[in-house]
């Protein structure tokens, strides 16, 4: 269905506000530098009244670009009391759109790339990023890992702990950022990582991200000797595959 | 072994098990001159550019990748018994483009830039591995920011972060009327 000849497209078919916007300007050959506010809220708000569909999450963003809309008319309606320091109240959105629309394009252009890329199957051996020496290395209980843990508190307790409020880590976003730096570096050293926290809760939420990636079996915690630093690396099982 | 260079280095890119840049290749063979090496790379990838091959050698994500070529693909399918492989949404194509040519960036200036809440999509591209958190921003509320991985340069057959499609092939598509897909 050519979407540019039928006017009654789904407000599904709209990544956001901004795409919707784009489509109407498009649509009416308007120069984007110079928008009919008048005409375009007016199109635009019949597109919200076919909203049968859309969900609230959704409807509030496009329900916020009329009201932003709106409120440039508004502006452009109200006498200017000193015209040469006032910027033209479209520019803001004007710089959005245009923004936006360059992400489109570009996203348009990786999209044509992706599609040949999956047509090529690559060789990709995932290796084992547990190390080959691993039988020298003791697998580590919980107990370590807590006794561990005790010891860094303990420095950490020296230090000048300031109490700061509102400043929340989640566990979830700590397993995140954990296997991220995992990925990026092919392993943790426990000991340094728990160094640069800045705050005995970002240490707390940290262990127990790190215990919860352990028990999911994600990662692997290993310690070279006894009293050693603790290493944490991702658990992968070495096997062939076929990655895009 | 000198005068199987080439074919040397043809097996090590082999089992590599992910793209095999020049500096490790450099550091593998020690034993001879980075002149020697770069011409021996030279003349591996020009015998495969001929067309008697079916496999080839791409340069992907900063190192060298064997790959089958993709007007095989229907058949490869056939054989591996797999449905052509799922393209990315539009909302997470639109997030990476968003993400490559603004990085690091928070979520928050992602979602600013397609107006659009872009928490789910960062996430299920986290999930896919094709973008990264590197740290936190030093503004208030220390939000997570973001950079596009090496899986993500693999992933669109690019070799660098500056093969993006530049600000030219931008405005061309952007002048031929932005594309209203599908």
């Amino acid at each position: 269905m050519d979407v540019r000849q039928s006017y009654q497209v789904n407000l599904e078919f709209f990544q956001g506000p901004l795409d919707l916007l784009l489509f109407l300007i498009k649509k009416q050959k308007i120069d984007i530098h110079d928008i009919p506010i008048a005409t375009i809220t007016k199109e635009y708000l019949e597109y919200l009244h076919q909203k049968d569909r859309i969900n609230l999450d959704r409807e509030a963003e496009f329900l916020l670009m009329a009201a932003l809309l709106i409120y440039i008319k508004s502006q452009m309606l109200l006498p200017e009391e000193k015209p040469e320091l006032e910027e033209d109240p479209r520019q803001r959105l004007v710089d959005r759109l245009l923004d936006f629309q360059k992400i489109k394009a570009l996203s348009f252009l990786l999209g044509e790339k992706e599609e040949e890329e999956l047509k090529k199957w690559k060789r990709i051996y995932i290796p084992s990023t547990h190390p080959d020496e691993e039988e020298e290395l003791e697998d580590i209980s919980l107990f370590d890992l807590a006794e561990a843990f005790f010891l860094l508190m303990k420095r950490k307790e020296k230090e000048d702990v300031h109490l700061i409020r509102g400043k929340e880590y989640t566990v979830e976003e700590k397993m995140r950022e954990i296997i991220s730096l995992l990925e990026d570096k092919g392993y943790l050293d426990f000991f340094e990582y728990f160094y640069n926290h800045t705050s005995l809760q970002e240490s707390f939420v940290s262990f127990f991200a790190l215990l919860e990636l352990i028990k999911a079996r994600i990662v692997l915690a290993v310690q070279e000797t006894l009293f050693q630093s603790i290493k944490v690396w991702l658990q992968k099982k070495p096997r062939t595959s076929f990655i895009r | 072994m000198k005068n199987r260079l080439k074919e040397l280095i043809e097996s090590l890119i082999f089992v590599s098990s992910e793209p095999l840049t020049l500096e490790k290749i450099k550091g593998v063979l020690e034993e001879f001159s980075e002149t020697e090496i770069e011409q021996a790379i030279q003349d591996l990838l020009e015998s495969y550019t001929s067309n008697e091959r079916g496999i080839q050698i791409t340069l992907s994500a900063g190192g060298y990748l064997f790959s089958t070529r993709p007007e095989f693909d229907a058949y490869i399918r056939r054989l591996l018994q797999t449905e052509k492989r799922s393209r990315l949404s539009r909302a997470a194509l639109e997030t990476l483009s968003a993400i490559a040519y603004n990085q690091p960036i928070t979520l928050a200036e992602i979602s600013a830039i397609r107006g659009v809440d872009s928490t789910h999509t960062l996430k299920v591209l986290l999930q896919k591995k094709l973008v990264k958190i590197v740290g936190r921003k030093k503004s208030p509320g220390k939000p997570l920011i973001y950079r596009t991985t090496d899986r993500f340069l693999t992933h669109f057959g690019l070799n660098n972060i500056k093969d993006l499609p530049s600000q030219e092939e931008i405005s061309k598509i952007m002048e031929e009327e932005t594309p209203v897909e599908e």
